[in-house]
């Protein structure tokens, strides 16, 4: 490619990028014309909270697929587990009667406790799944499509054996359950929670990627195992990580969407995944960024949605997918 | 008439051929003993098995058609499924008289309505590659599931549908005995189901050994290749989709016909889906035989395996875990799909030929 | 110091069902500059660098690298004990960026290899110019050079070098047959070299392969003379 080319790419890329952006706002500003401002912001906030947790399941999901290339189906399952963990850990600490009690400070300190005990369980799952099963079928998609499955199916199986089949309603520490009001308009303490969770998730994977030596050599290791091997890097422990990443980022999504539901039940997980594959494929495989802006546009229309037709809100994110496939086969951050 | 003769000689070679193979006695015999079952042992609980892995076989050679012969995942064949067994659920469900022409009526309707979804859905794997497709596939599929669950004015919601089918095929109806076995709707439907799955079957059969099915399986083997030798392989993709697609909507139809009920668990969920793969896997891939073989040992161990483990467990009965792990039967089925998968990837007639395959060779 | 830094012991290497090196015995001594692997496509010189490295393990034989057994030792562990490599085809990360390839080939961020870098980019100054650039868009030339550049960051005891003149302009290989005179006075070189000039220029030892065995063990400079030998094996 000459210089003359990139260049007129870029310039091509430019112009179209700003389009996008103002057909975005557009978009963004459209449900305005059939709400009231006070309506249209409330909306707008717990659809942006529900995005980020999406994303936050969606982010292990895209982080697998496009450094390991290994599509995980087992995905939900690591989700559902983690928000048992989740609720395991709040639930002891409602046994000892802290939680109907516990002021926000306190109510933090619990979920951060929740929240590690459900990346350690879920890190420690993926480990294992990588360790027994992912490693035996890298390369192979359709193998691995199969073999996630199969995993899937086994780990909600383990789940029922620990915890029942039952849905079980999750303690929701008292200081979240608070709101404040801005500008008239109700805003949940455990929204914004989630908002800035979901944030840094994203800017610290961000960070981990682009600037750090561990992102180059994930990077490299994607694009081309052998030169990370012969420069002295253990490749298959980088990969283990990855995916223990991955799951644990989904596990953290589980709990935080069972104190977002205030319930746990053991088929939660195939219903996230479908939201999470959604946003993959609209933000394009393997971008975290493409899954952080399609978390946005899944939650942002999906409560928009629910709010003038109800009965449509599930469809619509179908829509959006079949529309932006159409246009962008590779979704809207999909490498070429 | 040299040429006749050499004709009438390949005719005799193949009877002859016909006559010696021993598979064609092998396919008599199964049909034989599906045929002969209901008068020999005349149990409910078998002729249910039996129902049940002839509908399974036709779905699983489907699915096989589709993931074995074209390489194409597709996690919204259980979906067709569902699709067939709503058509005749809805239609017997809300007419107020139900009659046998409301089954033809509902043959149509949900020929049509996968017809158009296999299209809709083959169009989209023209856009994506193979691993969106399986995603898009599987999305589609929970989507189903939850309209399902969700649509309770259509579908009746989680409670499902039962309704009863109409004339001969009415479970209470009795037209007499025959050789101390009363011949009722639960009967007929019994030996519709026997026949369509020989024909459905036989038609799969006809679609691979077809010059289509051969071009299919050049796609699968080699994409590329095939479309450099001047084929427009997407067309024939769509075949296979649209084509087996119609298979498991038809499936679908006979599942619930001889249930005479479905809720969305029972069809639309993914377990369904899990359990597809599995037969087509411990079948083997791109066998199509392998079929009969998975749908009979996953639908006989899941009939009997539940009982085998209470019965394990009941010598530990204090012990809750014990219990719980004798109660979650389907693990054993997911660790054993991950096993087939990882260690056992041709399935058990994938395995026969490739032993034959190298004892031909050998000699 | 006279005991070999690496040496073969009749290795044998199949790739699936082919039987690709048959019984390679080769042994290099520590000083001495480059040592060369000559032979015509397919001879097996590719999979002797990459069975050293352990990228496609022996079936059998043994191999020593520094009086230690790696034949059967990971990728990553020979290369952690000072084993560096050049894969053909300028291989190179074309979605990282000249920096990132670079820090990706230093272990250890030190100043020691600090050090080494900036020697290493005075040696190549037109990958400082493109220091921020993606490898992916750098000239086929430019390539080659990051390859070979990023493995002088560390010091190796030993480095092997697939083909680096392979579709290079003569005026790049010239550029590239200077850059390698500097280094082997450092480093123990192992070179995959097809262009005889160029292998005349940097080596003095030379193995002649054929059909994954070795046919000739000398001085280059003696090959040189062998006319019979040259047409065989070298086509020359």
């Amino acid at each position: 490619m000459t210089t003359q080319t990139i260049a007129f790419n870029t310039d091509r890329k430019l112009m179209k990028t700003g389009l996008n952006r103002i057909i975005g706002i557009g978009l963004f500003l459209l449900p305005l014309i059939w709400m009231d401002l006070t309506t249209y912001l409330t909306l707008t906030i717990a659809g942006i909270s529900l995005g980020m947790l999406i994303f936050l399941i969606a982010s292990g999901l895209t982080l697998i697929f496009g450094l390991l290339d290994v599509l995980n189906l087992a995905h939900g399952a690591f989700f559902a587990f983690g928000a048992y963990a989740g609720y395991t850990v709040l639930n002891f600490f409602n046994s000892l009667g802290w939680i109907e009690t516990a002021s926000l400070s306190s109510s933090l300190f619990y979920l951060v406790a929740a929240l590690c005990a459900a990346a350690g369980v879920g890190a420690l799952l993926g480990i294992v799944t990588e360790k027994l099963v992912i490693k035996k079928v890298y390369g192979d998609h359709l193998m691995q499509l199969l073999v996630t499955v199969g995993v899937s199916f086994v780990i909600v199986e383990i789940l029922k054996i620990i915890w029942g089949v039952n849905d079980e309603v999750v303690p929701v520490p008292m200081g979240f359950q608070d709101s404040f009001i801005l500008y008239g308009v109700f805003i949940e303490y455990f929204r914004i929670i989630t908002i800035i969770l979901g944030v840094g998730v994203f800017a610290v994977l961000q960070f981990f990627l682009k600037k750090t030596k561990i992102g180059i050599i994930v990077r490299a290791g994607v694009e081309n195992r052998e030169i990370v091997k012969t420069t002295g890097y253990n490749i298959s422990r980088i990969f283990t990580l990855i995916f223990a990443a991955g799951a644990g980022l989904a596990a953290i999504g589980g709990t935080m969407m069972a104190i977002f539901n205030q319930s746990v039940d053991p088929g939660m997980g195939d219903q996230f995944l479908i939201f999470a594959l959604i946003v993959v494929i609209i933000g394009g495989m393997g971008s975290v960024t493409g899954s952080f802006i399609g978390a946005i546009i899944v939650g942002l229309s999906f409560n928009y949605v629910a709010f003038l037709v109800p009965k449509m809100a599930l469809g619509v994110n179908f829509m959006i997918m079949a529309i932006i496939l159409l246009i962008r086969p590779k979704g809207l951050f999909g490498k070429d | 008439m040299t040429k006749r003769l050499t004709l009438e000689e390949q005719n005799k070679s193949n009877t002859k051929a016909m006559v010696n193979n021993p598979i064609v006695y092998l396919q008599a015999g199964v049909i034989v003993i599906f045929a002969v079952m209901p008068f020999i042992f005349p149990s409910f609980r078998l002729m249910d098995v039996m129902a049940k892995i002839m509908i399974f076989t036709i779905v699983v050679a489907s699915f096989d058609l589709l993931l074995g012969y074209t390489g194409i995942l597709s996690f919204a064949h259980g979906m067709f499924f569902g699709i067939g067994a709503y058509c005749v659920a809805l239609i017997l469900y809300h007419t107020s008289a139900p009659a046998w022409y409301h089954i033809i009526f509902a043959i149509i309707v949900s020929l049509v309505i996968s017809i158009g979804l296999s299209l809709v859905i083959s169009f989209f794997s023209l856009r994506v590659k193979a691993i969106f497709f399986a995603m898009l596939t599987l999305a589609l599929a929970e989507f189903a599931h939850i309209l399902g669950i969700q649509w309770t004015s259509l579908t009746g919601g989680e409670d499902g549908i039962s309704f009863v089918l109409p004339s001969i095929f009415n479970f209470n109806q009795s037209l007499g005995t025959l050789f101390n076995t009363r011949i009722n709707g639960r009967l007929i439907v019994y030996y519709l189901i026997l026949v369509c799955t020989i024909l459905l079957f036989a038609g799969l059969l006809r679609f691979i050994r077809s010059p289509l099915g051969r071009v299919l399986k050049s796609i699968r083997e080699n994409e590329p290749r095939a479309v450099a030798l001047g084929y427009k392989t997407f067309g024939y993709q769509i075949y296979s989709i649209v084509f087996s697609s119609c298979v498991a909507s038809l499936g679908g139809i006979l599942f619930s016909m001889w249930l005479c009920y479905v809720n969305p668990d029972s069809v639309f969920h993914t377990a369904i889906m899990v359990n597809i793969l599995l037969m087509v896997l411990i079948g083997g891939m791109g066998t199509l035989y392998g079929s009969m073989i998975g749908s009979a040992f996953l639908i006989i161990t899941e009939n009997w395996l539940p009982g085998l483990l209470k019965s394990i467990a009941s010598l530990a009965p204090e012990n809750i875990i014990v219990r719980n792990m004798a109660d979650r039967w389907q693990l054993y089925f997911g660790i054993l799909f991950v096993l087939v998968v990882i260690f056992f990837p041709k399935g058990v007639i994938g395995t026969i030929r490739s032993i034959l395959d190298r004892k031909q060779q050998m000699k | 110091m006279n005991d070999p830094i690496l040496s073969l012991d009749k290795v044998h290497t199949h790739i699936g069902q082919h039987h690709i090196l048959q019984g390679i015995s080769l042994n290099m001594k520590a000083k001495g500059g480059a040592t060369i692997l000559l032979g015509r496509n397919g001879a097996g010189k590719s999979t002797t660098l990459r069975t050293i490295m352990g990228l496609t393990p022996a079936s059998t034989g043994r191999i020593n690298f520094k009086g230690k057994a790696i034949e059967n030792k990971k990728t990553h562990e020979i290369a952690r004990m000072g084993m560096g490599f050049v894969p053909e085809d300028r291989a190179v990360l074309f979605n990282l960026t000249v920096e990132e390839n670079f820090r990706l080939s230093m272990i250890e961020e030190n100043e020691k290899t600090h050090e080494n870098l900036n020697e290493v980019l005075e040696l190549f100054p037109a990958l400082k110019k493109f220091w921020k650039t993606k490898a992916g868009l750098l000239s086929g030339g430019q390539r080659q050079m990051l390859a070979i550049a990023r493995v002088f960051v560390c010091d190796h005891a030993l480095l092997l070098i697939d083909e680096p003149s392979k579709g290079l302009a003569p005026i790049v290989v010239d550029q590239l047959g200077e850059s390698l005179l500097r280094i082997k006075d450092k480093t123990k070189v192992i070179l995959v070299e097809q262009n005889f000039n160029l292998a005349r220029q940097v080596g003095s030892d030379c193995f002649i392969l054929d059909d994954g065995q070795v046919v000739f063990h000398g001085l280059i400079q003696d090959l040189a003379l062998d006319k019979t030998m040259m047409k065989n094996y070298l086509g020359i």
